[in-house]
């Protein structure tokens, strides 16, 4: 047996540093499972396809390398592309292989034949398809280093059958290319003197941290600047746990689940400085109405991010990382003790106003479960009211201990990303916490976690119903309650045993400290079915249309 | 803001499926292509792909961002206005008859038009020019019986020369 096109395959993700892979094997993309036999990268069968892309998700966002994930052709390619949608609204590094029939047969409508590229243009940042075993070693190599650069992001790489299976040389050495596009520049150090004037002239000034200083492996550096500059600070939802400043300065974060103190102080800022957003309209409502007296200073990698959403008065594109290490060194310290003073009185003020951080017995509990895992513990939110109370009652102690879908808001994507997350930090405990509604989604992967004996741990909020959907209902469509209701008919306990993991049911409100033990006892896997009262909302929040300092806090009936 | 034609140069890679991420940019954000030109240049690895877009003024400096984020595209210039040379080609049919023969002829040399092809009743003319020359030349005709119409998007350069410009 020479060399043939899988090997080739193989070959570039050893170079690239893959040891894991997550997929769902088809007849197309035989020729590369069968030689993945052989190497020294671990396949982890997953048990549907949109699973093996959350959960190579997941390992990206756990361990900041590129996650990999693969299918067959047809079927397999379309059930990853809500998986890839996930990872590129949030900026997650992955490299997606999907088989494809062979090359003779494309656009013949051949049995299992898709034209996944198009599917996916809008949801990539690149894609290849290999037409010729030649290319098949610089493209994927470049398919890695797209990922990776700049803004990363998803980039899919298509196989056609015979390219995989093809008799060819091993690959030659890394070769020069000359694409360009998804190399970033960066504005020079006047633009951020710019910024630094500006900041250190004003009176109410407030950081906002995006997900992008994660990204940028930048959080070090941004509590630095926090600690030296005594800035206040909020994040995005994305960017919750950058910087762990538990000295009065973190504020929350902002948007329409966010906090209305975080929301408040950014309306009444005169000078923002945001490193890493792209503004999305969860984080700032009306556009129009957002902080309508700041100087904006806006820091981002990506270009098209600056000025998108909110226009940027002093832009700097580039990398965080070292933005912020330019601007250290030229912030004056400043007295702003009427700013502070402001901002300390508007806490104690919301502190009474919003008892619970506005989760209710939820937070409590998810605060108890926090409690009885070890501290590393990294918590995967899923999506709905379940992640909104995740992401404000858990405490973050580290940036990658918070891992959520925000810009997708993935249902299904709690139970797949723990799994990838597991595997890519194996040292770390991993809860996922998810909606009965999101646990459907993907509730097959427990076969994947009990199989590979993965010890996650599930909490399953169970309210009967699709429960932020209720919420919204409750209060924007006079109480009608429709198309929401999930009922009690699955008993979940059962079920998970049913996969063979362990577990239990309480009541949330009452809830007995035996279920919560048992989840930080038990050794492998093991399932909470919590159940919530369908009336526990989350409060403050901001409805449709409204801007960020229209929050409401109660319901309707 | 105000609306208006703009004219967007830019030089890609020439590979297969460009023009369709190119297109997704465009389409994605709510903007109609009006007119598209794709050509190889000098260099047959690039394609130079000419295309116009009805857009405010924000619309050029984002897109252009957008734009360079793809990996095949090399360069995005703004040929929109007077310091650009603007064609495009047009082919059309008008109806002749003996009345209109003398009129329809001094019509053609006046505009600088060409005879393609042509019956007794029918003339397939062609014009170039920039899209409002064009444009104007088919209000003429039209009312002789303008029978179908046929024309490339614009196409344009830079009227003004660099000495070292690379021969794209
Ligand atoms: C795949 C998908 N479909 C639909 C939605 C819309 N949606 C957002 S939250 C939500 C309800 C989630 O219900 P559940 O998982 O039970 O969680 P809860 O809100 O009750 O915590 C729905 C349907 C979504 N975000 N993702």
């Amino acid at each position: 047996m020479g060399t043939i096109g899988a090997d080739i395959v193989i070959q570039i993700l050893r170079e690239q540093g893959v040891d894991v892979i997550f997929g769902f094997p088809g007849a197309n993309s035989l020729p590369l499972n069968d030689r993945l036999m052989e190497s020294s990268i671990r396949h982890y069968l997953v048990r549907h396809e949109q699973a093996a892309a959350h959960a190579a998700d997941g390992y990206a966002r756990a361990t900041g390398k590129v996650g990999v994930c693969l299918s067959t052709s047809g079927p397999g390619a379309t059930n990853m592309v809500t998986g890839i949608a996930t990872a590129y609204m949030d900026s997650s590094p992955l490299v997606a292989l999907t088989a494809q029939v062979n090359t003779s047969l494309l656009g013949r409508d051949a049995f299992q034949e898709t034209d996944i590229i198009s599917m996916t243009i809008p949801i990539t940042k690149h894609s290849f398809q290999v037409k010729n075993i030649h290319d098949l070693a610089s493209n994927l190599r470049e398919a890695f280093e797209i990922a990776t650069s700049g803004r990363p992001g998803p980039v899919l790489v298509d196989l056609p059958r015979d390219i995989l299976a093809a008799q060819c040389e091993p690959a030659g050495p890394v070769e020069e290319t000359i694409r360009n596009g998804y190399k970033n520049g960066s504005d020079g150090r006047e633009a951020i003197e710019r910024i630094a004037r500006a900041l250190n002239q004003s009176e109410r000034p407030v950081v906002i941290i995006g997900g992008g200083v994660k990204l940028a492996n930048a959080c070090d550096l941004m509590g630095d600047l926090i600690a030296k500059t005594q800035l206040p600070f909020v994040t995005t939802m994305m960017g919750v746990g950058s910087v762990n400043a538990a000295n009065g300065l973190n504020l929350g974060f902002i948007g329409s689940h966010g906090f209305e103190l975080a929301n408040s102080i950014v309306h009444q800022s005169d000078f923002i400085l945001a490193v890493g957003t792209r503004f999305t309209d969860r984080s700032t409502s009306r556009i129009d109405e957002f902080a309508p007296l700041a100087t904006v200073a806006h820091i981002d990698i990506d270009p098209t991010s600056i000025s998108k959403n909110i226009k940027a008065d002093l832009p700097f594109t580039g990398d965080a990382m070292e933005a912020i290490r330019t601007l250290i060194p030229m912030i004056e310290p400043r007295d702003r003790t009427d700013w502070m003073n402001r901002i300390a009185e508007e806490r104690t003020s919301v502190e009474e106003k919003v008892p619970d951080r506005g989760c209710g017995p939820a937070g409590t509990f998810i605060r108890r479960i926090q409690e009885a895992l070890p501290d590393d513990t990294m918590a995967v939110a899923d999506v709905g009211l379940n992640q909104i109370w995740t992401v404000r009652s858990w405490r973050t102690r580290t940036p990658r201990c918070l891992l959520t879908s925000g810009g997708m808001g993935t249902m299904g994507f709690s139970v797949p990303a723990a799994i990838g997350a597991k595997i890519g930090a194996p040292a770390r405990s991993v809860v996922a916490i998810t909606g009965d509604g999101g646990f459907y989604m993907n509730i097959q992967e427990l076969a994947t976690i009990r199989y590979y004996n993965l010890p996650i741990k599930i909490v399953v909020f169970n309210n009967g119903h699709l429960g932020m959907i209720r919420q919204i209902q409750n209060l924007f469509f006079d109480a009608r309650y429709n198309s929401i209701e999930l009922g009690e008919g699955t008993d979940f306990v059962a079920a998970a045993r049913a996969f063979g993991i362990p577990s239990s049911r309480i009541r949330v409100d009452n809830a007995s400290d035996e279920g919560i033990e048992a989840l930080g006892r038990t050794d492998g896997p093991y399932l909470l079915e919590a159940v919530v009262d369908s009336e526990n909302f989350v409060f403050p929040i901001i409805p449709p249309g409204r801007s960020n300092v229209e929050m409401i806090f109660g319901q309707a009936d | 803001m105000t609306v208006e034609e703009r004219t967007l140069s830019m030089l890609v890679n020439n590979r297969p499926g460009v023009l369709s991420r190119i297109a997704a940019v465009f389409s994605s954000r709510g903007y109609n292509i009006s007119t598209l030109c794709v050509a190889e240049t000098i260099n047959p690895d690039i394609s130079r792909i000419t295309l116009t877009s009805s857009a405010d003024s924000d619309f050029t400096e984002k897109i252009k961002k957008q734009l360079y984020k793809l990996v095949d595209v090399l360069e995005v210039s703004d040929f929109s206005g007077p310091a650009f040379l603007h064609r495009e080609l047009m082919i059309f049919g008008v109806k002749v008859t003996p009345e209109t023969r003398i009129e329809i002829m001094r019509a053609i040399e006046r505009f600088g038009c060409r005879i393609a092809t042509m019956s007794q009743s029918y003339y397939i003319l062609e014009s170039t020019g920039s899209r409002p020359e064009n444009e104007a030349v088919l209000a003429y005709f039209d009312p002789f019986g303008v029978e179908e119409m046929n024309r490339t998007g614009s196409v344009a350069l830079k009227k003004i020369f660099e000495a070292a410009t690379p021969r794209t």
